[in-house]
């Protein structure tokens, strides 16, 4: 399938995913202003009703209404993002054809539970968005977003003495659960939270252009190992055809 | 049965048969069954024909356009083609993923946007299956992806919604009686289901949807 080959000039494929009200909405539109005037955006949105979060983006207007495409998932945002990802995809290929050339193309996961995380035939790279707010010992619950998304967010720390949680303590028990993979505690009110997050979507946008970012499927539950296969951690899929969504694994 | 299977990676899951617009269009929960009748009499008798020529032109090397036209001409909602389309690109993928260099693939190949049901007759025509399964699949696909998705969106008992099933049986048969004898694309029947058009057709103004159809 050409029209789905990898090329140094397809636009990084970025998830977004997370419990429902942790600021997955929020991040894209920050995202989308730290980044709107340097990079070509699309974003994909996978709300449970159709198009809550994307009417909230177009309404914030900090992108293009018509860059912002909304995906019905029949109430299985879960298998939106993992199990059958054609949807999805069909909407990232048709962005990246009408805006094309892009950057950066977001697709926001519709909230769910800490098991739900991207197939690496839908997203080069993936953050895992929690808030200071859904209680401090989530870090601890752990899951594969939380420990092998390529990054970990800490959201609303502005919160956290209203909540009662130590966002220092959520942040560094991230960094733990994570082999030390990058955490970023954020807050919209913390600049330099902010600039950390731009910091890091330029820098995997780099790694993609480049060729030196493999996507790394954080799975669907605790990693496995294959007995004498010589590793025992999630996967790098180099060969990232976009194909059907079935990723035998 | 793999191409009957729910979970086959081509967006099926974002379907709901027709059901959410019917029910946001005002049908009645207990009128669900009357739908599944209704869809089997009109839309799914000419899904199922598209799928049974569309493979007959893929085994006889004929190209598949002529079918998505037909299928247009009896589709009269640019909604309803939209939604089928969708599901035609993920069809048209997995086939292509599946079984690449096939006469299937081939004509897929040159028919970027199929229809659902002209991309599942072609995925029909690669995986080996004959014109009375072919449209076997699409009619109890429909009422499938309709009783799954009424438990998502009605109080319900899921034993019910699979008695449903079950019972449109006879009526899944009836339809593969009528459609698969079909070769050519002026065949395909044309019944006309007004009110099915237009709740899909007015679907997308909804603002609270689970489904794209």
């Amino acid at each position: 399938m050409p029209e789905a080959s990898p090329s140094p000039t397809r636009a990084l494929r970025l998830g977004v995913a997370g419990p429902v009200g942790t600021g997955k909405s929020s991040l894209i539109g920050m995202l989308c202003r730290e980044l709107g005037d340097t990079l070509e955006l699309g974003v994909v949105t996978n709300d449970i009703y159709t198009d809550e979060d994307a009417r909230m983006l177009r309404a914030a207007g900090v992108l293009d209404p018509e860059r912002i495409r909304a995906v019905e998932t029949g109430a299985c945002p879960h298998t939106a993002i993992r199990d059958d990802v054609s949807a999805n995809l069909s909407a990232v290929e048709d962005l990246e054809a009408d805006f094309a050339p892009l950057d950066l193309v977001l697709v926001e996961s519709g909230g769910d539970n800490l098991t739900a995380t991207f197939s690496p035939a839908l997203v080069d790279a993936q953050v895992f968005v929690l808030d200071v707010a859904g209680g401090g010992d989530v870090v601890r619950k752990g899951g594969p977003g939380i420990s092998r998304a390529d990054l970990l967010v800490v959201n609303k720390t502005d919160l956290a003495p209203y909540v009662g949680v130590d966002a220092e303590l959520m942040a560094r028990e991230g960094r733990q659960a994570r082999d030390g993979r990058p955490v970023i505690a954020l807050s919209r009110t913390d600049p330099a939270s902010v600039a950390a997050l731009r910091a890091w979507v330029l820098g995997v946008l780099e790694d993609h252009r480049s060729g030196g970012h493999s996507p790394v499927d954080p799975g669907p539950m605790a990693p496995h190992s294959h007995a004498g296969a010589g590793h025992g951690h999630a996967h790098a899929h180099h060969s990232h055809d976009g194909g059907a969504g079935a990723h035998a694994h | 049965m793999l191409l009957a299977d729910g979970r086959l990676p081509v967006g099926g899951h974002t379907q709901s048969s027709g059901l959410e617009p019917a029910l946001l269009g005002g049908l009645a929960e207990g009128e669900i069954p009357a739908l599944v009748q209704t869809r089997l009499r009109t839309v799914v008798r000419v899904e199922a024909a598209v799928a049974v020529v569309a493979r007959h032109h893929v085994v006889a090397g004929l190209p598949l356009q002529p079918v998505q036209d037909a299928w247009a001409a009896r589709t009269p909602s640019e909604v309803s083609r939209a939604a089928s389309v969708a599901v035609g690109r993920g069809q048209r993928r997995l086939t292509l993923r599946l079984w690449p260099g096939s006469a299937a693939a081939t004509s897929l190949e040159a028919l970027r946007t199929p229809a659902r049901p002209v991309a599942v007759g072609a995925m029909a025509a690669a995986a080996g299956l004959d014109a009375v399964r072919t449209a076997r699949l699409v009619a109890y696909d429909d009422v499938q992806t309709l009783c799954a998705a009424a438990l998502k969106l009605c109080p319900l008992d899921p034993a019910d919604a699979t008695a449903w099933l079950l019972d449109a049986g006879s009526a899944v048969e009836g339809v593969v009686a009528a459609v698969a004898h079909l070769t050519e694309p002026g065949g395909i029947p044309a019944p006309a289901a007004p009110l099915l058009e237009q709740w899909q057709h007015h679907h997308p103004t909804h603002s609270r949807r689970l489904f794209s159809a």
